[in-house]
């Protein structure tokens, strides 16, 4: 008889369906409010994405108040790269003391973002910045360097479009 | 006229619910099941000869890219193998932010498992709302390491930095809504009819069968045997913590669930008394500025969310990477049991039996 009852009466699913009506009527009746605590989801492209301060983006090279690159090329980074993603070339340069990295290549595209290269420089010449928006169309554009328009190291990468509507 | 036949199938590899890239090869008799074999490699990217030419400090990546779903269990397999091959004393803060973490992280393998288990017989809901706090999760690690998925969150000896300014803020917001939003999974799943009738008594695997196959986990939890290594071989700060382990002794899909769930709680539990208990001081232990090291084997065992996670590195003379570096991989030891679980039974309830093993592909196929 009691299992005749709970078939009939299907307390387990109403009490399922409560949950999710408790969700749609909270999100339904504050529609268009913002600050609303059980609206989890952002408008993304239209509203950018925040980042906590630690975040591990793409590796930027950093200059100091003169203008010059702090990089001594002492090659601790290319080292502990466990992908082997920079290579660096030495050189000199007029009026520098330390030297100075006439090449600093860095190919994204086989990047981890792991880190490594920062915790390893004693210098603070690189940090990973707080750009996660990395895809492009072309391949050419993972590999950057010191040189070159639109893909060097000491700026964030340009962003990829969305969609090939967006030209 | 007629004749009975057999029917071999195949299941995957690009079934959405074998999780990635498992193929099971079936022989059916009508609906029934009466043969079944993973067929697994599709993965395979051999992570262990990687890490043998590779440094001990560069090692840990790979460890992330395993179990993707538990990353910071990973990583704190790594890092205590490696401490406990150099010899090397973790100071007692770092130990506590480790298992901080580490529970975090079996909130979220937990969350993922429920949520793809739940889509995989049925229930589209949970999903949602478990990858929502899941979300929360990420959010604490991405605060205290920079990264959600392959986190890379601890150091040999340590910790990289020590906790960030307002992640105790991010952890009592999480903790507080937590046990609310466990209560509406339970709401939705436990007593449900249909999630009973494609679970309860399904994909049955005795306790002898477990310990036979060297099942772990909660798997091994669920057919009534309460061991952990969490326990039974304390590592980080789990000897200083107060927890139970939740058993069951049905041993079918319904049993994993429940289990699952208490974990869950239990993690809870032990994030709060981590940040209640937090002591003071550094994080990062002296170290040589170059490992090198000794003849020297060691196999360091954890509890990660899927079941025992151990790490065999042998060290060799002066040298700066392991000799030979070998991962026993829960998932791996787990999948075996599936042949046990869904031989004579039905085809529909082999998805609830991968489903209810946890598996990564990742870390199966290495």
């Amino acid at each position: 008889m009691n299992k005749f009852l709970r078939t009939l009466i299907p307390a387990d699913i109403a009490k399922g369906l409560s949950v999710t009506g408790k969700h749609f009527s909270q999100v339904f009746f504050t529609a268009n409010r913002r600050k609303v605590p059980f609206h989890i989801v952002s408008e993304y492209p239209e509203v950018p994405a925040k980042v906590q301060p630690r975040f591990r983006g793409r590796l930027t090279l950093l200059k100091d108040e003169q203008g010059e690159i702090k990089c001594v090329c002492c090659l601790a980074c290319e080292k502990i790269c466990p992908t082997q993603v920079i290579t660096i070339e030495k050189g000199k340069k007029e009026g520098r003391k330390m030297p100075f990295p006439v090449r600093y290549d860095f190919e994204m595209e086989r990047c981890i973002f792991c880190e490594f290269c920062v915790e390893s420089c004693g210098f603070d010449s690189i940090i990973l910045n707080h750009q996660f928006e990395l895809a492009a169309y072309n391949r050419e554009d993972f590999s950057l360097g010191t040189e070159g328009l639109g893909q060097n190291m000491f700026e964030p990468s340009h962003v990829g479009k969305f969609s090939v509507a967006d030209d | 006229m007629f004749k009975n036949e057999e029917m071999e199938i195949n299941l995957g590899p690009q079934h959405p619910s074998t999780h990635g890239v498992l193929r099971v090869k079936l022989r059916l008799d009508g609906e029934t099941v009466t043969h079944c074999r993973p067929m697994i490699g599709y993965l395979h990217r051999g992570v262990e000869k990687i890490c043998e030419n590779q440094s001990f400090f560069q090692g840990q990546v790979w460890t992330d890219r395993m179990d993707y779903c538990s990353a910071v269990a990973n990583n704190l397999g790594w890092a205590e193998a490696n401490e406990k091959l150099f010899g090397i004393t973790v100071p007692r803060r770092a130990q506590y932010i480790r298992t901080l973490l580490n529970e975090f992280n079996r909130i979220a393998s937990h969350l993922i498992w429920l949520g793809t288990h739940a889509m995989d017989i049925g229930a589209l809901t949970v999903f949602l709302y478990a990858f929502r706090e899941r979300e929360d999760v990420l959010d604490i690690n991405e605060a205290f390491c920079g990264s959600r998925l392959t986190t890379t969150a601890f150091r040999i000896g340590g910790l990289r930095e020590d906790l960030p300014p307002g992640f105790e803020k991010l952890v009592h917001k999480f903790l507080a809504k937590f046990s609310s939003c466990l209560e509406e999974y339970e709401n939705l799943l436990t007593e449900n009819r249909i999630w009973k009738k494609r679970t309860v008594g399904v994909a049955r695997l005795s306790a002898e069968d477990a310990i036979a196959l060297g099942v772990t986990g909660p798997m091994l939890r669920a057919a009534g045997v309460a061991y952990d290594i969490r326990k039974a071989f304390p590592y980080a700060a789990y000897s200083e913590m107060d927890f139970e382990i939740p058993t069951r002794t049905e041993a079918d899909t319904y049993a994993r669930y429940q289990v699952r769930m208490a974990e869950m709680r239990q993690s809870a539990r032990i994030i709060q008394q981590c940040m209640d208990g937090m002591p003071e001081g550094p994080v990062m232990a002296k170290l040589p500025k170059i490992l090198r090291s000794e003849v020297n084997e060691v196999y360091h065992a954890t509890e990660s969310p899927k079941g025992e996670i151990g790490y065999y590195l042998v060290g060799e003379k002066g040298s700066l990477n392991p000799y030979r570096f070998h991962v026993r991989a829960p998932g791996f030891i787990n999948l075996q049991s599936l042949p046990k679980m869904a031989e004579g039974g039905l085809i529909a309830d082999v998805v609830a039996a991968i489903g209810s093993l946890d598996i990564v592909l990742g870390e199966i196929d290495r």
